[in-house]
């Protein structure tokens, strides 16, 4: 019991980062129409803003780590001038090949930057161990997953309660529209890269201290983060949430009581059913053309 | 208040607009009507910033609104309830109220007066305040797309078509919002294939065909003019 406990808070700390990394693409996809081929190196990029903050620079925790989210903002409003502007009339396969060559060049751009040498990034709780029901939790484990549910919430609010974030959601769903409501569709179309680039910063900096920072840590991420939203239904944030966890969760169990070797059979298994029987996912949008 | 001085527009090589001059006074109530691909709709979408111009020139209160972004024209004053409402689906009819707001709207300021204003002319909507855009019926989405207008606190207001779609008896009770809207002192400009409807709430009407207006005079001289008579109003 005590080892299941111990692989299911593991497994919910892996997969929030999953469910940020996923989150970040759906912002993406809901507002742009763009499915983000460098989303893993997104995520990848947080966490070598982490090593270059806190192991290279060597600036406290809480500071650094705020120096890393403002970098990955930074670099989300560089990914919509530089990237998306000049490709948002192009046909779709154009911006899919588009941003996949942007990921090569993202992760060659860290190899040249830190090497193949992979890094260990410190979390601020190391070696601080919970003791629940006799198992022995990592406290960034449960951080993690506790920081994941603060930023759901936040998300939340930000696009159910606030000016801002419905705006955002208008933006997604007629930009014509949303030009004569008076909106400035191209700052919230920057914002929401923006946004995506610091979930996958925080996502980033999460997942560090558990794997380690190797410039190679994208691609992974970003099949397991594309697994989870096609679980989840695609476009959907409350399917992004529930088919990270799912992921996550099938990735420690299975290699615990199955085998390692096996350990992503199962998530990728349960993506090519639901691609076969149920398309739209659990939380299934419907699917729509855009104009 | 508004005015178009020979404008032309045109889609690629097609040109829709071939050099419409018209202009609208302070308070006043005109109707554009024409027949469909008459190129009401590209007017006023043209007036919104929708669609480039290719010459000519658009002027509201005497100043050139040339490429001004539509966002900024809203800011002005200018605000639309487009063709095919453009209800923002996923949103909430509060939610696609609040949005209207975005022009004037700053940080405490708080939309709940134009929101009972709103409310108090299309009570439809009060009733329907936390349903989502699509679920609303074609009629409800007319009164949400010109209700969203109104919350932009606009000077001249924009409607394309507001009876498209309706039954008689709902495009009757629209217009009869039209009026009142009309009658407080707005100033609007309507887009309408329904000619009768249209006629009976302006002051002043343009008849557009083929991108150019042909006709133009108060709303009571047009109801009794005999070209209109035959091609509109079905004698």
């Amino acid at each position: 019991m005590a080892d299941f406990i111990q692989l299911f808070i593991n497994g919910l700390a892996l997969g929030s980062v999953y469910a940020l990394a996923a989150i970040g693409f759906v912002i993406v996809y809901s507002a742009t129409g763009v499915v983000n081929f460098a989303a893993g190196q997104f995520v990848m990029f947080g966490t070598f803003a982490g090593v270059a903050m806190l192991a290279n620079a060597g600036l406290p925790w809480p500071v650094g780590y705020a120096a890393a989210l403002l970098a990955m903002a930074a670099f989300g409003a560089l990914f919509f001038i530089v990237v998306y502007l000049p490709l948002r009339t192009s046909p779709v396969v154009t911006v899919i090949i588009g941003t996949v060559a942007v990921g090569i060049v993202m992760q060659n751009a860290a190899l040249l930057g830190f090497g193949s040498w992979p890094f260990r990034l410190v979390s601020p709780l190391e070696g601080i161990t919970i003791d629940i029901g006799g198992a022995a939790i990592s406290a960034h484990a449960a951080m993690v997953v506790v920081v994941t549910g603060l930023l759901v919430g936040l998300i939340w609010l930000l696009f159910y309660r606030t000016a801002l974030g419905i705006g955002m959601r208008a933006v997604a769903q007629d930009v014509e529209a949303a030009r004569l409501m008076g909106l400035n569709v191209n700052r919230l179309l920057a914002l929401s890269w923006m946004l995506a680039a610091v979930l996958a910063g925080i996502a980033g900096l999460l997942l560090g201290p558990m794997w380690f920072a190797d410039v190679n840590m994208g691609d992974p991420i970003a099949l397991k983060a594309f697994a989870a939203t096609i679980i989840g239904g695609f476009g959907s944030l409350p399917g992004a949430i529930a088919g990270g966890l799912f992921v996550g969760l099938t990735e420690l169990l299975g290699a615990s009581y199955l085998s390692s070797a096996y350990k992503d059979l199962i998530a990728f298994a349960v993506m090519i059913l639901f691609l076969l029987v149920r398309p739209q996912g659990v939380f299934g949008e419907r699917i729509q053309d855009r104009g | 208040m508004l005015s178009t001085d020979k404008l032309v527009v045109a889609y690629g090589g097609s040109v829709a607009l071939h050099g419409v001059s018209l202009r609208i006074g302070g308070g006043e109530t005109i109707a554009l009507i024409g027949a469909n691909g008459a190129g009401k709709t590209t007017l006023l979408r043209a007036i919104s910033g929708l669609n480039p111009v290719r010459s000519g020139s658009i002027h509201f209160d005497g100043r050139p609104l040339g490429t001004l972004a539509s966002e900024k024209r809203v800011s002005l004053g200018i605000a639309q309830a487009p063709e095919g409402r453009r209800v923002f689906p996923g949103l909430t009819v509060e939610e696609n109220l609040i949005l209207g707001t975005t022009p004037w709207r700053r940080w405490g300021q708080s939309p709940a007066k134009d929101l009972e204003r709103v409310f108090d002319l299309f009570p439809r909507l009060k009733e329907r305040r936390s349903q989502l855009g699509w679920s609303l019926s074609g009629g409800e989405q007319q009164m949400l797309a010109i209700g969203r207008a109104l919350m932009a606190r606009p000077r001249l207001l924009l409607l394309d078509e507001p009876s498209l779609g309706l039954a008689p008896r709902l495009a009757e009770e629209v217009y009869e919002r039209i009026r009142q809207i009309a009658a407080a002192g707005l100033t609007i400009l309507v887009v309408e294939q329904n000619t009768v409807l249209a006629l009976a709430v302006a002051d002043r009407g343009y008849v557009l065909e083929n991108g150019r207006v042909v006709l133009e005079g108060r709303a009571a001289e047009l109801k009794q003019d005999a070209r209109v008579r035959e091609a509109y109003l079905g004698r």
